[in-house]
């Protein structure tokens, strides 16, 4: 290859600079090296050829190896794009199938339900909550919500972004968000408030012009509240008039008086004697109504125990019930889920359907008076294995599960796989979990309760309750790399397990795997309810623990990077 | 990499054989940022390069007990990522640089060197980074090979599929692609220098 070129018309003779560039890296053999040095000792050219070639050579080796960019976070914490479309043609036919399961199974059924028993399906949520209860001006309150939301919104989407967005700062940002928070109309919330008082009476003839909130051991009313009413406390006796609705919570609330709006009690014993203008909403152990009792609209009922109906009931019933013995006037439509009895009495009159869903068969009366029989069924406690509607239906829970996770992978790819490592430290995860699972819904609801605090509040729980659904989605997927992601460790990086494995195909068949191994334990009895709240304690705790560092980022460990040393 | 180092490589390579996560994790910790900078400065995204890392490091759990100890570890890693990389680009039909036509018609030249010198003057390593993004893939991985992990003539061919002898001016070439696409760069600068 060693060439000397006739150069500028054959008057100079030079090395031509692929022979230079060979010398230079020493591939020359040694006569031809030795002629080439010799040459350039005499030709200043080909000197300064070499001269520049060697400094090309260096500054290009030198801009190759300069590290002015550091090694992305997430080829530890994460997987990274995936080309491959499949994924997102599996997910778009498995999400239309499990939106369609969803609607045709739970939500259209359940909107039909509710409109029988008076909740339209525009308000149902304003209606179960909060209808002229708390507040007064509840658009004003529905803007600040909506702000509420929107800001806890913002906060959640930099907080996923927060990587990309490394010039802002989370506090100002948290603050920021805050101070809008604050600075949205509240409603107005005139109430009178009696706290901390053993024994509250409202005497006869008594009327409280307002809405009254007390907190007290036994509250009695025998005057009128001529707003709503709410009450914490062991025992509430209602014997005069309430013009707006009733919320108590306690131990025995005893309905002898009048409510116009409607009633919701979270007690342990619900007594019912007088006249509801609305409807009930009732959670409780035992539920009893008199005969001469009146509800004007309809009842929804959560009753651990015994329910006995003996009174009216204008429109229809919704019932989750143990027990339930009904013994009165039904205008509407009912559907009752009764574990253990259902008894219809000679008394019972009902212009309705009865839908009743049980173990047992109801034992109905000859003397009742039904506009049609009891449609009955009867639940077999046992799943049927060989019903191919089981399966299906598995199959469409376990695709919800996978749908849910997949777009929260697609989403937030770092956070998910952040925490499925999280999932490794079983103890830490565990107890967290433990602890966190309860506090942050008493925390939410205590936030409830403040004025400013209540869309905060309920943003909280409703994310707590996705919190709570996505937590054995983190499980499943670090079950699946135990079982098949064994050589997608990258291994263990300052005592932690790293596995930055960047495949999202790889990760999201992991994680379909283990959701479909956690779903067949679930299918055991005992064993499977057990798995199911162990995975959802440990997923929650290591949610809780990604969050906690995401807010504490100096907590993870930093990359460090290793020199070229090539 | 003194000697002590290399013991501790070696060491380290031993235990990642038998399955040590730790011993994994070390060489992931020691390595990630070189084969990532060698990933970035061949292929065209940075996406591209980190999917191209994980990529090699998952090849490296197969590829791990093939390795032989007796050459440089360094050396035999950077050969399983050009590897990759370089069958990442053929892939993706990258065509119009992977003809080996028109190698052997290289003329032999004698540049003018104090043109180069001056070339040379007015480049900063980053002008030189943005310069070898424009060349075509094969031009840059063979500078990259060369420049970067200090591959030999022989590792080059083999990588790139060429005979031996034409790696020089396959390489030689790239430095005319490099050196033009950094004559455009400064008279786009000057160009836009003069624009009021």
């Amino acid at each position: 290859m060693s060439q000397l070129n006739q150069h500028a018309g054959g008057f100079v003779r030079h090395y031509d600079e692929i022979t230079c560039l060979q010398y230079l890296e020493g591939l020359l053999d040694r006569p031809t090296a030795r002629e080439l040095s010799a040459h350039t000792d005499q030709c200043a050219d080909c000197r300064e050829l070499m001269h520049a070639l060697e400094r090309e050579s260096r500054l290009l080796s030198n801009a190759l190896r300069e590290q002015e960019e550091a090694v992305p976070a997430r080829l530890l914490a994460g997987p990274v794009r995936d080309k491959t479309p499949w994924a997102w043609v599996a997910s778009f036919g498995l999400a239309a199938a499990g939106v369609y399961w969803l609607w045709t199974s739970f939500i259209d059924p359940a909107m039909a339900q509710a409109s029988e028993v008076g909740f339209g399906s525009t308000d149902l949520l304003s209606t179960i909550f909060f209808r002229s209860a708390l507040w007064k001006g509840w658009p004003e309150m529905w803007s600040l919500i909506q702000g509420v939301a929107v800001v806890s919104l913002s906060v959640i989407g930099f907080f996923l972004l927060r990587r990309s967005l490394r010039k802002f700062n989370t506090i100002a940002m948290v603050m920021t968000a805050l101070l809008v928070a604050l600075g949205l109309p509240v409603g107005a919330s005139a109430a009178e408030i009696h706290r901390h008082e053993s024994h509250f009476n409202l005497p006869a003839g008594a009327v409280v012009h307002d809405d009254l909130i007390v907190f007290g051991d036994t509250v009695q009313i025998d005057g009128t509240v001529d707003g709503d009413l709410i009450t914490f406390g062991r025992n509430l006796t209602i014997n005069g008039h309430v013009t707006g609705d009733v919320i108590s919570f306690g131990a025995l609330t005893d309905i002898s008086g009048i409510v116009d709006g409607s009633v919701r009690s979270f007690s342990n014993q619900l007594l019912f004697h007088g006249k509801i203008g609305r409807n009930l909403t009732a959670f409780t152990s035992q539920l009893k109504t008199d005969p001469q009792s009146t509800i004007g609209w309809g009842a929804t009922l959560f009753v651990g125990g015994d329910a006995t109906l003996n009174g009216r009931i204008e429109r229809g019933i919704l019932a989750f019930t143990a027990h339930m013995d009904m013994n009165g006037f039904v205008g509407g439509n009912t559907v009752l889920k009764s574990n253990e009895s259902f008894t219809v009495g000679p008394q019972a009159e009902t212009m309705g359907k009865i839908s009743y869903t049980g173990t047992v068969q109801p034992e109905v009366s000859s003397s009742a008076k039904l506009a049609s029989p009891v449609e009955t069924t009867i639940e077999v406690q046992k799943i049927d294995w060989y019903a191919r509607a089981t399966y299906w239906h598995r199959l469409l829970y376990w695709g919800s599960g996978f749908i849910f996770g997949l777009v929260m992978l697609l989403i937030a790819p770092g956070f998910f796989t952040e925490t499925v490592q999280n999932a490794e430290r079983f103890g830490v995860s565990l107890g967290l979990g433990v602890l966190t699972i309860f506090a942050v819904f008493i925390v939410a609801v205590a936030v409830c309760f403040t004025i400013v605090g209540l869309g905060i509040g309920i943003a909280t729980i409703l994310l707590w309750c996705i919190a709570i659904y996505c937590s054995h989605l983190f499980i499943a997927t670090w079950l699946g790399r135990k079982l098949v992601g064994q050589k997608s460790f990258v291994g263990v990086v300052a005592g932690k397990k790293v596995w930055p494995v960047p495949y999202k195909g790889a990760l999201i068949g992991q994680f379909a795997l283990g959701l479909l191994v956690i779903d067949a334990i679930r299918m055991i009895p005992y064993v499977g309810f057990c798995v199911a709240i162990l995975a959802q304690l440990w997923g929650f705790g290591a949610l809780a623990l990604t969050v906690y560092r995401r807010i504490h980022p100096g907590v993870s460990s930093a990359i460090e990077v290793a020199p070229v040393t090539a | 990499m003194n000697a002590s180092d290399q013991l501790e490589l070696a060491e380290c390579i031993t235990r990642a054989r038998t399955g040590d996560l730790e011993a994994w994790g070390e060489l992931y910790r020691e390595f990630a940022g070189p084969i990532f900078r060698f990933c970035r400065r061949s292929l065209h995204t940075k996406e591209d390069a980190e999917d191209a890392t994980t990529e090699i490091f998952m090849k490296l759990h197969e590829k791990l007990a093939q390795y032989d100890s007796t050459r440089p570890f360094q050396a035999w890693l950077y050969k399983v990522a050009a590897n990759h990389c370089w069958d990442s680009l053929r892939r993706r039909r990258i065509r119009q640089d992977l003809e080996t036509e028109g190698v052997e018609e290289m003329p032999l030249e004698h540049p003018d060197p104090s043109q180069l010198n001056l070339l040379l003057d007015a480049q900063s390593t980053k002008e030189m980074r943005d310069a070898l993004k424009k060349l075509p893939a094969r031009a840059r991985m063979a500078l990259v090979l060369r420049y970067y992990t200090d591959m030999s003539y022989d590792e080059i061919a083999e990588t790139l599929g060429v005979r031996r002898n034409f790696v020089g001016v396959v390489l030689l070439r790239a430095r005319h692609q490099l050196r033009e696409a950094l004559t455009g760069q400064s008279l786009q600068g000057m160009n836009a220098e003069q624009t009021p």
